[in-house]
């Protein structure tokens, strides 16, 4: 009664390289079809989408199609006077998830004050509950995706002191489990992306002690399949997204040689449009600008030379980190 | 998106998907925009409260449409107190809708995180809530999916908010576990009903062990097993047992990892002592080298402290 091990099989002729001039033409061209249906109807995410192509754009040393300026008016606009917060898009509702994502690109094109920075502050610090968790808006849901928001916001503009950091830490400290992952909400089941959240956010407010280090860096190395692709969970299928997650995780760790590098870009490049450009989260599915960033990150943690080296951390260019000066925590042998 | 296939059109039929979808956009945004700048603080208008559940049902990752949804409902909240029994019925009619609307796009989409938030809300502003019902529900979706986390999250608001005695979490424990060993979910719910005591620790061991010898490939139930290993509360006996039984079952699968990876647990820092198995461990994780190359980076670092350990006892002897 052998277990059969879900995974995929990669086909003979996959491209042997990353199609930089294909993805840098999906991304810029993603985000000009106003009245392409794709972008139509995710308006509900346009900021984070925003942030997802921007930062990958950035990583392949590629200019966006909109200036600066334009970026910067349209987050300018998605930020609601009152809380502070930003939305997805216009007369939508702010969220912490797009917040954080204005704040990245903001950062990005060194551009922080084109909007009201106070606010942001006051509207992340409003999130807080008592047990040091976080909201991820006024109604009430919480995640530990939003304690990584939360941290990563602040850590970006330099305030994390608005916040309570030890009851924050605490509240993700109680989330760790049987297996050293971690999830959601004290008790969730372990998961690579609320690993990622996880760690990174222990990584921002340099609590790194509270992790198992031995058995998460287990965990993590456990989720490549015999096709090179990582899973977010044991028995599930791969993911690009999770050769970001997982392999993010490890870097933070110290533990990235645990994985066989090599089988992983070839499964990330299987992933890989060769007409439409983009990556998809398995090879022969839809590309979309959030595997893609996540894709070409990846492929910055495993050294690719062409693509500019991304911080761990926080899903953004090196050099964005070392300009604000910021040093999340790493750990090293 | 996920697990999106990409499929081949011809150019016909692409360009009648396109119309298709650009009817589609036409009528989202236009829903869209009809709601949103029609949104006011005390009021709210009955067609397009309609409209937002039609558009919800299609795609519930709309998150400020299920805020419209609990503010139409606040609204109607403080209306029917005013009004007494008449208005909590009015408010319970109202909610029950809400659920039955969030269970309609929970249908379409699992996974909504915006769907399952919706339905934790309204349940705790109801004034009179139907919690078996919650529970029977979360049964019916793990039927369906039983790695579904939103669902487990759910229940386990459920349960906090609730209470539910350990005996009736146990066997619902034994229930998911009974019906597919090889769910991950289910092992790990088992781990946070309780700390391992001396009492308990006996039979949670006969537990994963039976699972992981009767399907040694199936890897859910050896992270449980790793789990258990690393409680103070495993008797010596227990685990030299155990570590024969590994050595047995090894006979009959030479080529399983796991096999090999738990005698490493049971002879390194995690159980049983150090210095009784070091030489063995140089030979499980040379082993475990040949069996699983992918993590051979791990497998290194572990032979290094093996072999050095080695190399530390030898100087150890010499003077």
């Amino acid at each position: 009664m052998a277990t059969v091990i879900k995974d995929i099989e990669i086909q003979p002729n996959i491209p042997i390289s990353v199609l930089f001039e294909k993805h840098a033409n999906f991304i810029k061209e993603y985000g000009q079809k106003e009245n392409s249906y794709e972008y139509g109807m995710t308006d509900y995410l346009r900021v984070s989408g925003m942030f997802w192509g921007l930062t990958a754009l950035e990583l392949m040393n590629t200019l966006p199609k909109q200036s600066k300026g334009e970026i910067a008016e349209y987050i300018k606009n998605c930020q609601d006077p009152e809380s502070g917060g930003i939305s997805a898009c216009l007369q939508h509702d702010p969220h912490i998830l797009h917040t954080l994502s204005a704040v990245q690109i903001l950062c990005i094109y060194d551009n922080l004050n084109a909007i009201d920075l106070d606010g942001v502050v006051r509207y992340i610090a409003s999130l807080q509950l008592s047990d040091g968790s976080f909201m991820g808006d006024k109604w009430g849901e919480v995640d530990t995706r939003f304690s990584f928001c939360a941290v990563a916001t602040l850590a970006l503009l330099n305030k994390l002191n608005a916040i309570d950091v030890n009851q924050a830490v605490e509240f993700v400290a109680s989330c760790k489990n049987f297996d050293g992952g971690f999830g959601s909400r004290p008790l969730s089941e372990s998961h690579a992306g609320l690993i990622y959240c996880c760690v990174g956010f222990l990584s921002i407010t340099n609590r790194l002690d509270v992790v198992d280090r031995d058995t998460l860096a287990w965990w993590l190395c456990e989720r490549q399949l015999p096709s090179g692709g990582l899973n977010g969970r044991p028995e599930k299928l791969p993911d690009v997204c999770y050769s970001w997650w997982v392999l993010s995780s490890l870097s933070i760790l110290g533990r990235l040689h645990w994985i066989d590098a090599e089988a992983l870009k070839k499964f990330i490049l299987a992933c890989q449009d060769t007409e439409t450009g983009g990556f998809a989260d398995r090879p022969g599915d839809v590309a979309d600008p959030f595997h893609t960033l996540f894709g070409i990150a990846a492929m910055s943690l495993l050294g690719h030379e062409s693509v500019q080296k991304v911080n761990p951390t926080f899903c953004m260019p090196q050099h964005v980190i070392d300009r604000l000066q910021l040093k999340p925590q790493m750990m090293i042998d | 998106m996920h697990g999106r296939l990409k499929v081949r059109t011809s150019e016909e039929q692409k360009a009648l998907k396109e119309k298709e979808q650009q009817k589609k956009l036409a009528a989202y945004q236009a829903g869209i925009q009809k709601i949103l700048s029609g949104r006011k603080k005390d009021s709210y208008d009955s067609e397009c409260f309609a409209l937002s559940a039609q558009l919800l049902i299609a795609n519930p990752d709309i998150y400020t449409l299920w805020n419209y949804r609990k503010e139409v409902i606040l609204i109607e909240k403080e209306a029917c107190e005013e009004n007494g029994t008449e208005g909590e019925e009015k408010l319970i009619k109202l909610l029950e809708a809400e659920l039955k609307l969030t269970e309609q796009s929970l249908l379409a989409n699992p996974k909504s995180y915006g769907s399952w938030h919706h339905r934790y809300w309204s349940m705790m502003n109801h004034p009179n809530p139907n919690w078996a019902n919650e529970f029977n529900l979360c049964t019916k979706y793990l039927n369906m999916d039983d790695r579904n986390f939103h669902c487990w999250d759910y229940r386990r608001l459920l349960v906090n908010k609730i209470g539910i005695s350990l005996e009736d979490e146990l066997n619902f424990s034994n229930d998911r576990l009974n019906a597919n060993f090889s769910n991950y979910s289910s092992w790990h719910y088992r781990s946070t009903l309780r700390s391992l005591d001396e009492d308990s620790i006996g039979y949670e061991l006969k537990l994963v062990q039976n699972a992981v010898f009767t399907d040694p490939s199936d890897t859910s139930a050896w992270f449980y097993l790793r789990w258990v290993l690393s409680n103070p509360a495993l008797t010596k006996d227990r685990k030299t047992e155990l570590m024969e039984a590994l050595e047995q079952l090894e006979e009959l699968e030479p080529n399983c990892k796991w096999i090999v990876m738990a005698k490493c647990w049971l002879s390194g820092s995690l159980a049983l002592n150090d210095k009784d198995y070091v030489d063995r461990r140089v030979e499980f994780y040379k082993r475990l080298l040949e069996l699983d190359p992918t993590r051979k980076g791990q497998y290194l670092d572990y032979l290094k402290i093996a072999e050095d350990k080695i190399k530390q006892r030898e100087c150890d002897r010499k003077f």
